[in-house]
């Protein structure tokens, strides 16, 4: 079996980079501590062996953990959270489908269902002018308060879920959209079977661990360290290997 | 002299090998279901020492025992001793306690291995985080249903609380010799059991890679200060053979 002191220098160079990368992707998690909906994201590394070969490890790629969030309550009736599968559907600007756990939404002054970004929810029915106390059931009827003070169904609201949904791409600001990895989309009411239910007044919280990602980000310095050690061994080496004849 | 020259060189070969591996099983620290890879060292071929008073008409060559030239990497050997459970949380992250493998389907063939990380694929397939297809106790792949999966500790399967197939757990009497370890984290092996043993499916953990940091370290110091050794001998030698040049073809 070879064995070049110049490919060992580069198993650790590898490593290096990986972990660069998954402190970005701890960095990440850690900065969403507080996001409402977010779900926190892992490195994957995986061994590089071809035939004997060593070639250390790869981060073969980054997972989106889809775990459910605990729910905090909020003192609007428009902040909606979802208890189990599913996502909100809203129309981005270029009018694709993005799809979001974060549902705190505001009326504007269009009288559309929108998210923080502004992004209209997709859903069944209007707020009508004059409608006030809108509320929503856990299996997403929303009602309201008419000019008559008579409660009414204003519409309904559908969640959507994916084979995979660690499979979604990141649109930025805790927007997902489908992919080829995450499966096609599938709609259903809230509630029915295998779709989680909405509750009004409550957000979900980050799913990132904290005390998790802590001792993620320790364990990703000491491994760092170790690597840096391997890799200026190495260095050594090959400097001792040059120096081999004395003057 | 010049035999002693090799025994040092092939002394820092071996430290440069094992320096590789080291490397490789620091690396893969954080890989689940890694199993770190061991070296040995053996001896290289041995001569015989002979000795002669210089006068070899009056008294031959005298054999005076066995001289080894160096060092040489011996066999690697993975070990397979069990890493530590690691919870995540995640429903589709399954441990093995015991010594079984999960098996995978990948275009070279079916294998062997430790590393749980699944998922659901768009077409409601398990299959591995490197897109493997995980296989059933009877070698088919495994399609779920909608619906939440959970598993036993017998491996078996259900969407919903309905059994949906049962994992194929492959167990070795003698996973050293049975099992090659031939690519990332997968190993090839024979095409069905040849063992029997108890081996626990854990749903929601991770088994973290059995490389052992405190000794990768220890054994990173004593490769660097071998291989450091070897190669002040390489110039000893280098030096002495100088000087024996120098000194022998200088007349008067």
């Amino acid at each position: 079996m070879p064995s070049y002191l110049f490919h060992t220098l580069n198993i650790s160079r590898q490593d290096i980079l990986s972990h660069m990368v998954d402190l970005d992707v701890t960095s990440s998690n850690l900065a969403n501590v507080n996001t409402a909906g977010y779900k926190a994201t892992r490195s994957n590394f995986q061994e590089m062996l071809n035939e004997q070969l060593k070639e250390g490890t790869l981060m073969s790629s980054t997972q989106m953990l889809t775990m459910q969030g605990t729910l905090k309550t909020s003192s609007s009736a428009l902040d909606w959270a979802i208890q189990g599968e599913g996502y909100f559907s809203l129309t981005l600007p270029d009018g694709t489908i993005g799809y979001t756990r974060d549902g705190r939404f505001a009326l504007d002054a269009d009288r559309n269902l929108v998210n923080a970004n502004g992004y209209p929810l997709v859903w069944d029915g209007e707020i009508a002018e004059g409608m006030t106390n809108i509320n929503i059931t856990a299996n997403g009827t929303i009602t309201a308060v008419d000019a008559e003070g008579a409660t009414v169904e204003a519409g309904t609201v559908q969640l959507t879920r994916f084979p995979n949904p660690s499979g979604l791409t990141d649109n930025g600001s805790n927007i997902l959209l489908e992919s080829d990895v995450s499966g096609a989309a599938l709609a259903g009411d809230p509630g029915s079977e295998n779709f989680g239910t909405i509750s009004g007044y409550k957000i979900e919280n980050s799913n990132v661990d904290l005390g998790q990602e802590l001792t993620r980000l320790i364990a990703l310095q000491r491994n760092l360290t170790m690597s840096l050690k391997a890799f200026q061994q190495t260095d050594t080496m090959i400097s001792e290997a040059i120096n081999l004849r004395k003057a | 002299m010049i035999k002693g020259l090799y025994s040092a060189v092939s002394a820092m070969v071996m430290n440069a090998t094992r320096q590789q591996v080291l490397s490789h099983n620091i690396s893969n620290v954080q890989t689940p279901g890694f199993k770190q890879i061991l070296t040995t060292a053996t001896g290289f071929m041995q001569d015989q020492a002979a000795y002669s008073n210089g006068n070899l008409q009056a008294s031959p060559i005298e054999y005076v025992g066995n001289m080894g030239l160096g060092t040489q990497i011996g066999q690697e050997f993975v070990d397979y001793g069990q890493g530590a459970m690691q919870n995540t949380g995640n429903p589709l992250d399954f441990a093995l306690q015991g010594n079984g493998f999960f098996t995978v389907k990948t275009p070279d063939g079916n294998r062997y291995t430790r590393d749980g990380r699944f998922l659901r694929d768009a077409d409601n397939t398990l299959v591995t985080v490197d897109g493997f297809q995980v296989l059933d106790d009877g070698g088919q792949p495994i399609e779920l249903p909608d619906g939440e999966v959970s598993v036993s500790l017998e491996g078996i399967l259900s969407v919903n609380g309905t059994e949906v197939a049962t994992l194929g757990i492959g167990i070795f009497d003698d996973p050293e010799a049975e099992l090659q370890h031939t690519e990332g984290n997968l190993f090839t092996g024979p095409a069905a059991s040849t063992g029997e043993g108890v081996t626990q499916v854990v749903q929601g953990y991770l088994e973290s890679s059995n490389a052992n940091v405190s000794q990768l370290m220890t054994q990173l110091v004593e490769v660097g200060r071998s291989y450091e050794a070897a190669q002040k001998l390489v110039q000893n030698q280098d030096e002495l053979l100088g000087r024996t040049i120098a000194s022998l073809g200088r007349i008067g």
